[in-house]
């Protein structure tokens, strides 16, 4: 084994060798691909480094840079960071002096709310997802179906009782009633990962371990959960995108300070008595994306190895 | 599941043990009903949780002193789901059956007319049931867009080739934008005077193009929106799939010079076929759902309502909360009867082989 | 009644299982007073916040907090109906649009004010002193009967928005006049004096094509005449039609003839029908958004300052944008006017237009000690002299002796048409129905606008659903 990774091959830069690899041809064929599909996605982040006077420019512009002469000059824009500090920091009023928007306390609440929330249903959904899938209630199918009913309806459905209960049970506008709703929110899809995941296991390994002696608390924490590992950094992905972008409960049940980013998002929809400020907008959707994406780019080794399980079962 | 030890015989039903959970839970409702009828509403309150958790602690011990594991497992997410989300849906279930709008006091038991109203009212049913055609329109078109492009994109990445990783974060992005901002942006993508598709088109024909103006290219717009948002995650599983697939069974193959779509349907298929039903299942929940990018692309105009944007109208902006509980529950109904066919099916299959 | 005490006592339960999770609530502290206010995110409420944290000083002594919770418009009206009806008791002000009134007054949310105006000779007189037609819109439960309710936080009307450069640019008057043997509207008091046939006659002599020429210069775009809304969302098609209809003499169904007032016949009259295909034949001068359904208020604020129309009819609440050089590309080119009328036979313009802006409102949970220090705000809001710098700072007044200061023009360009244009506003209905209302006719107005069906179709289908549902209401006998 080499055990020095040279930084070519840590790019990705392997030489292409046995079944099922390809070489450089195929990876531009592929980039083209990716690099279209992007595209919209690369808009919004043009957006926001454009200056406000040529958001809406006719032609559109489509590049900070005219790559050595390559683009026309009317499709260039000159880019700018501007539109980052508007949305901490810029005036609310009518030319008046500009104020804190708010908007670090906003990210930070989406940031622990979504964390917390995911990593609890993660939690919780694991364990029922283990006790579905090895010890089996009466109508465990049928359990597992009311499960997947929570999500079948849209929120706007149970948002009255709900909000009624968060207020007699002192909830509104508090963290741990949100991030309570958000797990509720996250278990179905949760569970259903993960039972995939442990019905896949080989039982064989678990019974000679019980037989050998351990309980079940060992089974489960030294042999089941190590080859789980995987699915749960993808049921993490998965539950985080969900979570993260939630709007409907998030408006109706979050206070002032506990106000998450898809909320005060759409101050920049209908912003400062006008429509859209297209540049602010786009600004706080490409800093609200950076966080997701990281996660999703470090984890995604376990996604492709981890999302393995078979049939759905009924 | 083996165990080396018998578990302890259930107590009798009168036995006062702190595992005898059948008596916990008869005098909890009793002292909580009592106390709701009796006392205020603020005492009740918490003398009722007391006598949840007593009923739990019970239920606890006699799941850990008989070995129910399963049991035990699982009471902690069905206590969350039961609080946050079965609650409040048969609540709302309760409230169908009622003559009820939230912004007035007066509530009144009117059995099945809700759902009557829902389905035959002359004026009211027939927004209903086009907006539930509409509904079944935008499940079949977007969620087999999904799956098509979502399964090509995971061939394409099926491969070992260099600079993969980078490539495919780029293709996953679009499902971590939120469905507000990307659905604004498609409004200017969209846009006839500002935006980049009309001055293509434009630039290509020399015409103005208004991509909106009629219900086939609406429709078109929203179907595209959520294709491109969406198909990554079912790229995503159909991809986990693909590389699951040993790599001697190819290898087994192409000795055996099998032809590459027996190939696909003996090797490849079976591999994915559990991620493509799980795929399609949840897409297509989510599908009957769509309303964002309705409300923020056409607001329903063109012919483009969706059974979920009437829902939060009626639900929501006109506050008749009793008819929309009618109608979100024949949705519900709706979808399950979907889902179990889908999962019926699913199942046949795989007897089958 | 019992049923829903029942779901409450449920409630009850349920809500305590989630504490059990949690344990423990939130404690208001008792020392000081605090208002929770309701309130869209943009500038005249972020003013008002700002004045009250930096000068208002509360006459009783106490220690008075503003919690204000900023909330974006878009979603304005889901938060606070949400609150308020399910009952959670949250806010003790709301912003409201005055169509809302009836809705929350009957669900007993809104709390009558008769009692505290009456108490308080100074704030009755400032009340006087405010424009009948405000206080019709904003307060009165029902609609202009001595029940108050709201106190305007922002008023707002529809007004002419035009563009200098093109309107008086000298090749386009001699075109204009050489076309149609009329001067071309371009001092604010010309546009004040346009009806509806001018407007239109704008709008078909500034079609352009891209490589056309404008005042003088080739366009790089399509250039449009005129532009007001035609969109599907909220009101955003009614607020202009109504003034269309009104203005021909017909008239939307009347709530203050309740129950003898009808809708057929009356919704769909001729006058009514001849006032909506005028609405309609002048959407072909329009940026081609309009045919899509969506032009709101804000795409065609948008499209008029990114220079794309060189008419524009839009509130103004939307106006600072179009002054600011960051977000407008004619901030130094605008001409602000009446919303136009129509011609009568004396040659005197018949002028009627829908009423905007907000009151706010005070709830009923709100507790005594409370509403004392909400009313030292009212009063505090009120007065000539916050109501002015709320002016200089881009807001609106009501009140007769601040509009009517000569000052009082000199705050924003678009002033010039405040005083004149209160006289002529009406509002649409207030009765608990309007959102079923509004619904059904911007879906109606929206088929008309897109080209499905004619005027008369799209009225009678109007007319045809609020006979129905008025009278299923009881509001229709």
């Amino acid at each position: 084994m080499v055990d020095k990774v040279s930084i070519w091959e840590a790019l990705g830069f392997r030489k292409a060798s046995g079944v099922g690899e390809a070489g450089w041809g195929y990876t531009l064929i592929v980039a083209i691909v990716s690099f279209i599909y992007f595209i919209p996605v690369l808009m919004i982040i043009f957006m926001a480094i454009k200056p406000q006077d040529v958001a809406l420019s006719v032609p559109p512009t489509l590049s900070p840079t005219s790559l050595f002469g390559l683009i026309p000059d009317a499709y260039v824009f000159s880019p700018t960071l501007e539109n980052f500090t508007s949305v901490f920091s810029r005036s609310m009023t009518a030319g008046g002096a500009p104020e804190d928007t708010g908007f670090d306390r906003y990210f930070f609440n989406s940031i622990v709310i979504a964390t917390v929330s995911v990593m609890l249903a993660l939690v919780i959904g694991t364990l029922a997802a283990f006790g579905f899938s090895r010890y089996p209630l009466k109508g465990n199918d049928t359990y597992l179906f009311i499960i997947l009913t929570t999500r079948m309806l849209p929120a706007i459905v149970v948002i009255i009782p709900v909000i009624l209960m968060f207020r007699v049970a002192g909830l509104s506008g508090s963290y741990i009633g949100i991030i309570l709703l958000y797990t509720a929110f996250n278990l179905a899809f949760t569970i259903w990962m993960m039972k995939s995941f442990f019905d896949e296991l080989s039982l064989d390994v678990e019974d000679a371990a019980r037989i050998d002696g351990s309980s079940e608390i060992k089974v489960f924490f030294k042999i089941c959960l190590p080859q789980v590992v995987a699915g749960l950094a993808a049921t993490f992905v998965f539950g985080l995108i969900l979570t993260w972008n939630e709007f409907l409960f998030a408006l109706l049940l979050s206070g002032t300070d506990t106000r998450t980013v898809p909320v005060a998002m759409n101050q920049a929809v209908s912003s400062g008595g006008r429509g859209t400020d297209w540049t602010l907008l786009a600004a706080i959707e490409t800093l609200f994306l950076i966080p997701v994406f990281l996660v999703t780019f470090f984890l995604q080794n376990h996604l492709l190895r981890g999302v393995t399980f078979g049939t759905v079962k009924r | 599941m083996t165990s080396t030890t018998v578990p302890a015989a259930p107590p009798a039903f009168t036995a006062f043990s702190p595992d005898n959970w059948r008596l916990a839970l008869i005098a909890g409702i009793v002292i909580s009903a009592v106390a709701i009828a009796a006392l205020p509403s603020g005492v009740a309150f918490w003398i009722t949780g007391i006598m949840m958790a007593l009923v739990a602690i019970a239920a606890t011990m006699n799941a850990v002193r008989r070995r129910y594991y399963g049991g035990l497992l699982v009471a902690p997410a069905i206590a969350v789901l039961f609080v946050m989300n079965i609650f409040p849906l048969l609540w709302s279930l309760g409230l169908s059956f009622f003559a009820y709008q939230s912004n007035q006091q007066t509530i009144r038991f009117v059995g099945l007319n809700n759902y009557i109203k829902v389905l035959t009212n002359d004026l009211a049913a027939k927004d209903n049931w086009a907006a539930l055609t509409n509904t079944a329109m935008f499940v079949v078109f977007t969620v087999a867009a999904q799956m098509v492009i979502g399964f090509l994109l995971a061939l394409l990445f099926s491969k070992q080739f260099p600079l993969r990783k980078y490539l495919l974060i780029l293709v996953l992005t679009p499902m971590m934008l939120s469905v507000v901002a990307a659905g604004v942006f498609f409004t200017y993508y969209y846009d006839p005077t500002f935006g980049i598709l009309s001055y293509i088109m434009r630039e290509m024909t020399g015409e103005q193009f208004i991509l909106m103006d009629n219900k086939a290219g609406a429709v078109a717009g929203i179907v595209f929106a959520d294709a491109w948002m969406w198909s990554p995650f079912v790229m995503l599983l159909v991809l986990a799939g693909l590389v699951s697939v040993p790599k001697y069974l190819y290898e087994a193959a192409a000795i055996d010079r099998v032809s590459g779509w027996r190939q696909f349907r003996t090797i490849t298929f079976p591999y994915i076929r559990g991620l493509l039903m799980l795929a399609l299942l949840f897409r297509t929940i989510e599908a009957f759902k769509i309303a964002d990018l309705v409300i923020l692309l056409t607001k329903g105009g063109n012919d483009t309502m969706t059974i979920s944007y009437h829902l939060i109208r009626i639900a929501n902006e006109q506050n008749k909360t009793s008819e929309g509980a009618a109608i979100s529950y024949l949705m519900l109904f709706m979808v399950i009867v979907l889902t179990n066919l889908y999962l019926y099916l699913a199942n046949r299959r795989t007897q089958g082989n | 009644m019992t049923a829903m005490t029942k779901l409450k006592g449920l409630a009850t339960v349920a809500g305590f299982a989630a504490t059990l999770f949690v344990g423990g609530a939130t404690v208001a502290s008792a020392e000081d007073i605090t208002l929770t206010m309701a309130v869209p995110d943009w500038p005249p409420t972020r003013i008002m916040k700002k004045m009250f944290d930096e000068q208002y000083k509360p006459a009783s002594g106490n220690k008075v907090t503003l919690d204000v919770d900023f909330i974006p418009w878009p979603d304005f009206y889901t938060r606070v109906n949400a609150s308020l009806t399910s009952g959670e008791q949250k806010y003790n002000f709301a912003v409201s649009d005055s169509q809302w009134l009836g809705a929350f007054v009957e669900g007993g949310y809104f709390r009558k004010v008769n009692d505290l105006i009456d108490a308080d000779p100074e704030l009755k007189a400032t009340m006087e002193q405010m424009h009948p037609a405000v206080v019709a819109a904003y307060s009165t439960y029902p609609h202009k009967t001595p029940n108050y309710y709201g106190f305007p936080q922002f008023p707002d009307v529809i007004v002419t928005y035009g563009r200098k450069d093109v309107l008086c640019n000298d090749e386009e008057q001699a075109a204009f006049k050489a076309k149609f043997n009329a001067k071309l509207p371009c001092t604010g008091e010309e546009i004040d004096d346009m009806d509806w046939d001018m407007f239109e006659k704008i709008g078909q002599f500034f079609m352009r094509k891209k490589g056309d020429k404008l005042a003088g210069q080739v366009l790089d775009d399509d250039f449009y005449g005129i532009a007001y809304q035609a969109g599907k969302g909220y009101d955003f098609s009614s607020m202009q039609i109504n003034g269309f209809i009104w203005q021909y003499g017909g008239n939307t169904w009347d709530e203050t003839q309740i129950p003898t007032g009808q809708a057929e016949g009356v919704v769909n009259s001729e006058a009514a029908v001849k006032a909506l295909d005028h609405y309609l034949r002048l959407i072909q001068y329009m940026p081609p958004v309009a045919k899509t359904g969506t032009m709101d208020i804000f795409k065609s604020d948008e499209l008029f300052r990114e220079g794309k129309v060189a008419m524009n009819l839009d509130w103004i609440g939307l106006g600072e944008a179009s002054l600011d050089p960051k977000s407008s590309k004619v901030s130094d080119k605008l001409v602000f006017g009446l919303m136009p009328g129509l011609r009568g036979a004396d040659g005197k313009i018949i002028r009627w237009s829908n009423i905007g802006g907000q009151p706010f409102v005070l709830t009923t949970w709100t507790t005594d000690a409370q509403i004392k220090e909400a009313m030292g705000f009212v009063k505090w809001w009120l007065s000539p002299e916050i109501q002015h710098q709320f002016a200089a700072g881009g807001g609106q007044s009501a009140i007769k002796s601040v509009y009517e200061d000569p000052k009082y023009v000199t705050y924003r360009p678009w002033n010039r048409a405040w005083a004149a244009s209160l006289d002529w506003q009406k509002d649409v209905w207030h009765v608990p129905q309007f959102f079923e209302l509004l619904t059904q006719q911007q879906d109606q107005f929206d088929l008309a606008i897109t080209g499905k069906q004619d005027a008369k179709t799209t009225l009678d289908n109007i007319a045809k659903f609020q006979q129905n549902l008025l009278k299923e209401a009881g509001l229709i006998q």
